[in-house]
């Protein structure tokens, strides 16, 4: 694309975007957005879902460009209770609370919130550029993607997952195994059948996600912190400044870069790509840093490389929409719902013939970015004064969050019954050392394993080869099988050791 | 046999207990063909894998020096509480409302700790209720009852 | 003593019967609800949401679109058939939800007898496309081309018993040849594996847009009629394969024992819009055309859409594994 036509492109879009009605549904957007971010519990798609129908009232760029703003909203809150309480709103949040939540109790929780926001920011600007500039080429990319690809990607995943535990990795390998084996539970869409249900009706779907994380996330940790005073030796006393210092951004800095350039590419990757964006920063982020041991107990780079990433994967997950009319995740079918509401066809010709709405669109995400942290960053004062509520009051209302959280999402009072149970779990879990963030992640990528497995395997009529012969597969599986082995030789050196002297 | 890293031992065995578990209850699941893998295949694996696991961590348990169980207290008076009152709220809830529910519950936390402060809990409690019902049922027009005769 | 209990029954009968009819005379008098039975902003949604428009026009009380989605279309189904039969609860009826899920699983409504057809919504017109990267330009080169390499062409479609895996297990049957399907979650993942040739063929509206713009190439119609938009696409039934469409087709049902009075008032009603330039071009815009039947047709196309369906799947063997 020439660079005259960049630039009417998007004088066209900010002229969209910029009128004072488009202006107002993008705050609002983004304010609802932030809102059901830091709740636990709704995310953007059930409060997408239930604004659908109301936007059919609106322009219809006014409605995407509302719509949009609740799903980036959410990306900044999410990470807010990630950082503050160990509880990660959203599945791109999970990494976040591994060195977030250690930041806050060091007493730098204004750091870590501020430069989720920065980073995020600046992973908006550059993926708004990026789609502006390169959107039909880089869906080419994500088109050379065959699942048995996904599926050797998934895997990649996976080693990540366990990469990033700080503590005993046979261990984070165990929970990664227990997680994924968490998210088969329930129906299997190919055949019908039903998996480890017991006959109870609510897991005919599987376990929900937001149960499984209020529990062993929200639960487990009041459990843990109630009676013990040492543990959650938290910020009260020693709020060091709300702001992240030079020497942050400077440590920050290159990790930000790197994980916008990271998630920017995973998220135009349909189906799971964008999933995957928050942990590979994390990972990439660990190994490449200085002192890995750092990790685990309060990096700033592992704030900042994650949250950048997944805020840049979130704007490039509109790419396969906006280009070809295919939806990378429920979110970005809730949008095309929103076009189709609209009677707008969603497809390749959307780019052309309503340019207004497509240029709109991506002006306004910029805008929407600018609102976020803009309205963020002023709230860190407030948040980080509500961590100094005394622990026993800040233990009831943590309670309550995640049980009407939880309640909110289908009405029902049995999945409030659910976290009960996995709260009992997570606190078994703590004591036992075992972190739960490897299993999320295993929960989240297993299914998506399998369903690309057997996709490949299907494609492939029954020949298991497909992995090794597909270039791209074979480059995730050999990546995943080096990282692996790096992970683990400290363990097996160690043994070896162990066994000698004996 | 001194168990050396017990913390280790209970890991692992939980790891080879859910395994088994997921084998004998997915016995029955059809592992399809190469092409058409069925239900039941990659759950077999992920059992396998949990007892190789779980194998190595109990192994490691009883012959490498590791943390103990029984270090550090185990809160039982949270857990249980705290359970209790996840359970309080979900069987109330939707017959006596959401206030009913709220107090209950975050009563029988409060009393998981010794630090409560009754008088402070009770004004929080308010509070909470408050700004819960504005929120929730107001605002987001959540269908819940406030209170049990409404 | 029985004069006046049949002057009281003959009363009763004349008040009854009026009551009906003044209900129908003032029906609507208040909002009136349109089960759809997917999640907002499903495909369903494009094709609801004129209806309730010019319904709500035409009326002068909102036609308010309720999503009630889940389980395949059965949850919302149900919820439409338990609804009381006053003309306050309409379904917008998905085909499949009647002819095709009846068939496969247990449902805990009967298609015919938990409803009373009210009239035709419309039918989505398309057909099946491959990828020009495969080399055939006709369906008869594609079957051609399958005949020689039987089970190399790969289908998607939406999903284990959905119309577009009924559709090409009909060519498959009818044809006699052998193609992959490939279950898919969707048609937008199906539309995924498409466009890079994973897999060859699909059968669903959403690809349209990609055959205007020639990543696609359209090689057929599932229609008695031609679409207007792809003049040159032929229907099966020119192609030499009558009774093979396995037509995607809507209806608005009530639930059974609904005043006639008011089925025969919304009908002729949406008859009438249905005729209308407007609401045709609106339909045509988003590939639909809506067939003019009163509510008998309706009801006897049903029965047959059930026959024909009931012997596909037996035929094919479709079973939801």
């Amino acid at each position: 694309m020439e660079l005259s036509d960049l630039f009417s492109n998007l004088a066209l879009g900010f002229s969209v975007a910029a009128t004072p009605g488009n202006l107002f549904w993008c705050l609002m957007g983004a304010l609802v957005g932030t809102a059901i971010g830091v709740l636990p519990g709704v995310g953007p798609v059930a409060t997408m879902a239930l604004l659908l129908p109301t936007t059919y009232y609106l322009p219809p760029e006014g409605a995407l460009i509302m719509l949009a703003g609740i799903y980036y909203g959410a990306q900044y809150g999410g990470s807010t209770t990630a950082i503050l309480i160990n509880l990660p709103g959203e599945s791109s949040s999970v990494v976040t609370v591994l060195d977030g939540y250690q930041m806050a109790k060091q007493g730098r929780a204004g750091a870590a919130l501020a430069i989720a926001a920065i980073g995020s920011f600046f992973a908006g600007c550059v993926a708004t550029v990026a789609i502006a500039v390169a959107a039909p080429p880089l869906t080419k990319v994500a088109q050379q993607f065959a699942p048995a690809d996904y599926c050797s990607l998934m895997v990649l995943g996976l080693v990540f997952a366990i990469v990033l535990a700080r503590g005993s990795v046979v261990k984070a390998l165990g929970m990664v195994f227990l997680g994924m084996l968490l998210g088969l539970v329930g129906t299997d869409v190919n055949t019908g059948n039903l998996r480890y249900t017991f006959g109870i009706s609510d897991l005919f779907d599987g376990i929900g996600f937001v149960p499984l994380v209020m529990g062993l996330f929200g639960m487990a940790e009041i459990m843990a912190n109630m009676t013990n005073t040492e543990r959650r030796d938290l910020v009260t006393s020693k709020v060091t400044g709300l702001m992240p210092t030079w020497e942050d951004l400077k440590t920050s800095a290159m990790s930000v870069l790197r994980g916008t350039i990271l998630g920017g590419f995973l998220g135009i990757l349909p189906g799971g790509g964008a999933v995957l964006a928050s942990f590979s920063s994390y990972t990439l982020e660990k190994k490449l840093a200085k002192d890995p041991s750092r990790f685990g107990k309060g990096a700033i780079e592992g704030v900042a490389g994650p949250e950048s990433a997944n805020n840049a994967a979130a704007q490039t997950s509109f790419i396969p929409m906006l280009t070809l009319g295919i939806p990378s995740n429920a979110v970005m079918a809730m949008m095309i719902g929103g076009m189709m509401i609209h009677g707008i066809v969603p497809g390749p010709q959307v780019m052309t013939e309503r340019p207004g709405l497509f240029w709109g669109m991506i002006a306004s995400m910029w805008l929407g970015n600018l609102m976020l942290i803009v309205l963020n960053l002023p709230m860190i004062g407030l948040w980080v004064r509500m961590l100094m509520v005394p622990y026993r009051l800040m233990s009831i209302a943590i309670l309550f969050f995640c049980c009407i959280g939880v309640y909110s999402l289908n009405n029902s009072a049995n999945e409030v019954l659910f976290i009960a149970v996995f709260g009992i779990l997570g606190y078994f879990f703590f004591k036992l050392d075992c972190e739960p963030a490897p299993l999320l992640l295993g929960f989240i990528l297993g299914p998506l394993l399998e369903v690309y497995m057997r996709r490949a395997m299907l494609l492939s009529r029954g020949d298991a080869m497909v992995f090794i012969e597909r270039p791209l597969s074979l480059s995730f599986l050999i990546l995943a099988a080096i990282l692996l082995t790096i992970v683990l030789l400290p363990n097996i050196r160690k043994a070896r050791e162990v066994a000698f002297v004996e | 046999m001194r168990v050396k890293g017990s913390q280790d031992l209970a890991a692992g065995l939980m790891f080879v207990l859910v395994g088994a578990l997921a084998i004998r209850i997915g016995a029955d699941y059809p592992v399809g063909s190469w092409q058409r893998p069925g239900t039941g295949v990659l759950p077999l694996i992920l059992a396998w894998c949990l007892i190789g696991v779980g194998a190595i961590l109990t192994i490691k348990g009883m012959i490498l020096h590791g943390p103990s169980l029984l270090e550090g207290q185990w809160a039982w008076r949270p857990v249980i509480m705290v359970t209790l009152a996840g359970i309080a709220f979900a069987l109330l809830v939707d017959e006596g409302g959401l206030v009913a529910a709220m107090v209950v519950s975050m009563a029988i936390c409060a009393l998981g700790t010794p630090e409560t402060r009754w008088k402070e809990f009770g004004y929080f409690t308010v509070i909470m209720c408050v700004v819960a019902v504005i929120m929730f049922i107001k605002g987001l027009g959540m269908p819940i009852k406030v209170f049990p005769w409404n | 003593m029985r004069r006046r209990h049949l002057i009281g029954a003959a009363g009763v009968t004349i008040l009854g019967t009026g009551t009906a009819r003044a209900q129908a005379q003032n029906w609507p008098d208040r909002p009136v609800k349109l089960i759809v039975p997917y999640a907002p902003g499903g495909a369903s949604d494009l094709m609801a949401r004129p209806w309730s428009e010019k319904l709500s026009q035409a009326f002068g009380q909102q036609f308010v679109i309720e999503n009630r989605g889940g389980a395949g279309g059965m949850i919302g189904t149900e919820a439409a058939a338990k609804s009381p039969p006053d003309g306050y609860t309409l379904f917008f009826a998905p085909g499949a939800t009647l002819s095709v899920l009846p068939i496969l699983r247990k449902t805990p409504y009967d298609p015919v007898k938990s409803f009373s057809p009210i009239a035709r919504v419309g039918d989505l017109v398309c057909g099946f496309v491959i990828n020009p990267a495969v080399g055939p330009k006709t369906l008869h080169e594609v079957i051609a081309y399958a005949k020689q390499n039987p089970g190399k062409l790969a289908y998607g479609s939406a999903g284990l018993g959905t119309s577009s895996q009924l559709r090409i297990e009909m060519l498959k049957h009818r044809a006699k040849v052998d193609i992959l399907h490939v279950p898919y979650r969707g048609s937008a993942d199906a539309l995924n594996d498409l466009l890079p040739n994973t897999v060859q063929m699909m059968n669903e509206i959403n690809v349209l847009p990609h055959v205007k713009a020639g990543k696609l190439t359209l090689l057929n119609i599932n229609y008695p009629t031609r679409h207007p938009d792809f003049p040159d696409a032929p229907t099966l039934t020119e192609l030499g394969f009558p009774d093979s469409d396995v037509q995607i087709w809507y209806s608005m049902q009530a639930p059974a024992g609904t005043p006639r009075a008011i089925v025969d008032k919304l009908s002729a009603k949406m008859n009438e819009i249905a005729a209308s330039e407007d609401m045709k071009a609106r339909m045509r815009g988003i590939n639909v055309v809506v067939p003019i039947q009163t509510p008998e047709q309706v009801a006897q196309h049903l029965v047959a859409d059930i026959k024909a369906t009931a012997e596909l799947i037996r035929d094919a063997n479709i079973r939801l594994e």
